[in-house]
This record gives C-alpha cells, sequence and structure tokens, in this order.
C-alpha cells in the first residue's frame, strides 16, 4: 500500500490485525471499530493542521475513504494509523495551500489562516493564535510530533523529508506554540 | 503550558464523526473486492500476437510500419516537437501522464495523470486519474489539493478569477466543485461521457445527460436555464460572446457532418470541427476545410493568438499544426516524446 507502513512503526498490534482482516472479508462492524478507533485522532490532527473544522471534517472523512478503497490492498502485518495519518497530514498541508487556488492569484498572495474552533474556552483561542503564526508544514509536524507521538526519525519518514528539516520545524514552531501558550 | 495536552484538549465534533461514518459505511458497501483474474488467451491469439510483434519488431517488419503511418500521416513531419508555431503553453495528457509543451518546445511532465485542463487564466493545471482530481501548479508540478472520488474524468477549470469551479465526471455522475477544493457537490447523476463546458466568466455549465439532453445550469444556485434533447451529443464547445456550440453524430452548428469527434472555439469567435478524416473551420465566410487526411483526427485546440490549429493524428503518432494560411507542419513520434500512449490536447493557453 504505501511505502511509509512497510517501516514506520512496522508492527500493528493483533487487535488491530484482526480489525483489518475482519472489514477486507467484508465486515462492517470490524470497519466501525477501526473507524471509531482512528477517528477523534484523525480529525484532530486535521483540525489542528487546518484551522477549519468543516474542513477538517471533510478531510478526516476522505482520508478514511481513501482507507476503504485500498482496503483490499492493505498488508495486515502493517499497522493502520500511521498509514491513515499520513494521509491526514499531506491532505491537510495540501488544503491549507489550495486556499489561494480559489482565488486564481497565485501561490503566495492569500495568508494562511488557522483557527481553531473556540468552543473549548481561552486556552484555545490562545492555542489558535499561536498555531497561527506557524506555516502549515511547521504545524504540520507538530501535530505528528505531540498529537500523534511519532518521533522525528518517523516524521521523517512520514513526510519524505530530511530529519533536519523535520527537527527544525519542531524546535521553530514549539518555540512559537511555547510563546503563545505561556 | 503542555503542547501536548493542549491538543489532546481540542474538541471532537461527535456529530461530525457520525457523517463521516456514514458515509465510510456507504463507500464500504459500494465497494468491489480486488480478485486477480487470470485471464486465459487463446493459444492461437497469443501465437498470432507475437509472431505480429516479431515482425514489426524486425528491421523490414518496422519499415511496413513506418510506411503505414507514413500513408495515413503528414509527409515530412518534423522528427520531434522542436517548438510551437505561436506563443503560448500547451497541456497535453494521456497514458505518459501529463505534460506542459512552452512555444520554444521544452516540456515538462507534471505528473502520472490521465486527463487535465487549464484554469480559466493559464496560472494552474486540474488534473484527473482514475480516482483523484488534483489542482496543480504548472511550473513546478506542485499538487496544491486533491480530492479523491471515483473514476474521475475530464476536469473543466471556470470561472472568475475570484471565484472560480471545477466541474468533473465521477463514473456517470457530474460533480462541481470551488477552485480550492471546496464545496464538492453531485450536479447530476447520470452525465453523458463527454466534457462539460464553462460559459466564459459564470458559474454557469454546459453539459449531457445519459438521456440526451444538453443542459445549461447556474451551479451556484442550481437552476436550470435551459434544457434541449439532441439524442446524441459528441462534443461541446461556448464561444467568448456566449454561444453554445453542441456536436452531434448529425452535425453542429447547424452543419451537416457525419462523425464530428471534437469542436473549438477560436478567440475570434471562428469554430474548429475535427471529423473522422477533416479539420474544418466555420466562420463568417462560410466552412473551410483546412486539412483532409487518410488516417482518423482527434482532439482540437487553437493557439491563444488564434493563428493556428492543432490536431492529432494517433494512427501516425503525429501532431499537425496547422496555420490560418494554410501552413501544414506535422510533428512525429509523438508517443515517445510523452511517455507514450496517445497523449490528448487539453489546451493551448497565453504564456503566464
Amino acid at each position: 500500500m504505501s511505502a511509509v507502513a512497510l517501516s514506520v512503526r512496522p508492527v500493528a498490534d493483533r487487535r488491530e490485525r484482526a480489525l483489518v482482516r475482519d472489514a477486507q472479508r467484508g465486515s462492517v462492524r470490524a470497519l466501525e471499530q477501526l473507524f471509531r478507533l482512528h477517528w477523534p485522532r484523525a480529525y484532530r490532527a486535521a483540525l489542528l493542521v487546518v484551522g477549519d473544522a468543516a474542513a477538517a471534517e471533510d478531510i478526516a472523512q476522505e482520508s478514511f475513504l481513501a482507507a476503504v478503497r485500498a482496503l483490499d490492498r492493505f498488508d495486515r502485518r502493517r499497522p493502520f494509523g500511521p498509514w491513515l495519518h499520513r494521509i491526514v497530514v499531506n491532505r491537510a498541508i495540501d488544503w491549507s495551500r489550495a486556499r489561494t487556488l480559489r482565488r486564481e492569484v497565485g501561490v503566495d498572495a492569500v495568508p494562511e489562516p488557522a483557527a481553531v474552533q473556540r468552543e473549548s474556552g481561552g486556552r484555545a483561542d490562545e492555542l489558535a493564535v499561536a498555531l497561527a503564526s506557524l506555516s502549515a508544514e511547521h504545524r504540520a509536524v507538530v501535530v505528528l510530533r505531540y498529537l500523534l507521538d511519532y518521533t522525528p526519525g518517523e516524521i521523517a519518514e512520514l513526510l519524505d523529508l530530511p530529519r533536519g528539516t523535520v527537527n527544525s520545524r519542531l524546535r521553530r514552531g514549539l518555540d512559537r506554540l511555547h510563546e503563545g501558550l505561556a | 503550558m503542555n503542547v501536548k495536552r493542549a491538543f489532546e484538549r481540542v474538541p471532537v465534533d461527535r456529530e461530525a464523526e457520525e457523517r463521516a461514518w456514514t458515509v465510510v459505511r456507504a463507500a464500504f458497501a459500494e465497494r468491489e473486492p480486488v480478485h486477480v483474474v487470470r485471464r486465459r488467451w487463446p493459444v492461437a491469439v497469443v501465437a498470432l500476437a507475437a509472431v505480429c510483434l516479431a515482425a514489426a519488431l524486425s528491421p523490414p517488419g518496422r519499415a511496413v510500419v513506418n510506411a503505414v503511418r507514413r500513408s495515413i500521416g503528414i509527409t515530412h513531419a518534423s522528427p520531434a516537437l522542436f517548438r510551437l508555431p505561436a506563443p503560448g503553453r500547451l497541456l497535453v495528457s494521456g497514458g505518459g501522464g501529463t505534460w506542459v509543451v512552452t512555444a520554444d518546445g521544452s516540456k515538462r511532465r507534471l505528473g502520472d495523470w490521465t486527463s487535465a485542463s487549464w484554469s480559466p487564466h493559464g496560472l494552474f493545471v486540474v488534473t484527473a486519474d482514475r480516482d483523484s482530481l488534483a489542482a496543480v501548479e504548472p511550473r513546478a508540478g506542485v499538487v496544491h489539493w486533491s480530492l479523491s472520488r471515483p473514476a474521475v474524468a475530464l476536469p473543466r477549470w471556470g470561472g472568475t478569477r475570484l471565484d472560480t469551479r471545477i466541474a468533473y465526471l465521477s463514473g456517470s455522475s457530474l460533480r462541481v466543485v470551488a477552485g480550492d477544493g471546496t464545496g464538492d457537490r453531485l450536479v447530476a447523476a447520470h452525465a453523458a461521457r463527454i466534457a462539460p463546458v464553462w460559459e466564459g466568466s459564470r458559474h454557469v455549465l454546459a453539459y449531457a445527460t445519459a438521456g440526451g439532453a444538453v443542459v445549461v445550469r447556474d451551479t451556484d444556485t442550481g437552476k436550470v436555464l435551459s434544457r434541449r434533447h439532441v439524442g446524441d451529443a459528441r462534443a461541446l464547445a461556448w464561444s467568448r460572446d456566449g454561444r453554445l456550440a453542441i456536436a452531434t453524430s448529425r452535425g453542429v452548428d447547424g452543419l451537416r457532418l457525419r462523425g464530428v469527434r471534437a469542436i473549438a472555439f477560436a478567440p475570434n469567435g471562428d469554430l474548429a470541427i475535427v471529423t473522422a478524416h477533416a479539420l474544418l473551420v466555420s466562420g463568417p465566410e462560410g466552412v473551410q476545410t483546412v486539412l483532409r487526411v487518410a488516417g482518423r483526427l482527434a482532439g482540437v485546440a487553437w493557439s491563444p493568438d488564434g493563428r493556428w490549429l492543432v490536431t492529432s493524428l494517433p494512427g501516425a503518432d503525429q501532431w499537425v499544426f496547422v496555420g490560418r494560411r494554410g501552413r501544414v507542419l506535422g510533428v512525429a513520434h509523438i508517443a515517445r516524446q510523452f511517455g507514450g500512449g496517445e497523449p490528448e490536447l487539453d489546451g493551448w493557453v497565453p504564456d503566464a
């Protein structure tokens, strides 16, 4: 399925492997368990990168649809999460870049928005402001590290980036977030 | 504050989760599991194919193949596309991917897509392959967004500079999405497999239905502006002054012509018409046949200045450029230059 799934966290746990196997055999129940297991983190990751709840819903949903379409080819010895997260985060980055295209004005003309919804109170506002100061690419790296718990090496592999780039984005992103959330 | 804790406190919308699960479950129910089918080709067919292949690959066989190609194509064709005869950028896609050709003949491969079209001002390209639609920046090939949809084909980008729209086919349904990849929605459930066309700078789309009608619809309001039963639409085109041309098996634009395969309006309103073996131009002074060949023609595009037409001769592996003054330039070995297959002409736009 994906080259990433071959090396990032190479071993799927037994329960997830069984769910993927049953879903491949047509079990809706197994698919629902996989969906419920991974939806919250997929949605939250998308939301933190794009800062738009409707877009986050679309991105997470599209990522699951991609998973369903490729389910028959999925190597169930590999974990499902890293593969899904890679799709989610790359789509979220694409979405952030794409906001320039609705107006056909060129790629650098529109500033990137990032405003996490305000339901969770004042701290969420601070988080939104802090995230907004980062580019989508920086937000993606920070989200993979601090929400989804990937190591810098794994992030480099997931996003096809040099390890040094990941480290520098993490450093810069974390500094900005700490400033914003201090 | 701990960043991880802050991230984990971001609320998850449970209603969104339920909406998504409904969609994912429906997609799961519709999926077709992959089965590896081993085709057992009849031995005679395989043997015949092997003989033909061996003959074609042998020096005498190769000569025969080339002779056949010459007989259906343009003699004295240039061996490669060294330059375009007019300024602008030509978009091409097919089995070898999507390519942009510039006036000096340089080519850039944008990616592994099978069909494409320019954005209204040529700043971006929308591309499609079997199961995705993507917006691509044509200089560096950067993908700005993509959408997963089944059986995507014939994307067409229209609208105003400030608010663009993309129409595309997904299986038999016609869908429209904003130029930034948002707001994707169904426009027609049963569309015919011909390219939809946008009217100038409005969000008005013309498309053919599977039932044989050509519908003109405002895609923002959903209002049907006109509906005309034509039976078997083959191609649609919209002129800059708002004239919709509909090609059917009986003709186009009031002309009785058999086998119309493609049409395109020039900037001045002249209509280029491709039939199986001829390229015609219809204008205020009547209809003129500008090219007639033995082989089958496919596709057509005007140069941005309206002085040249390009059409394709897949059987001869050639492109043919035809000038307003009757000049004809052939270019050979097209498949080899664009990664194989039969590359289709997706549009010729001014330099950005």
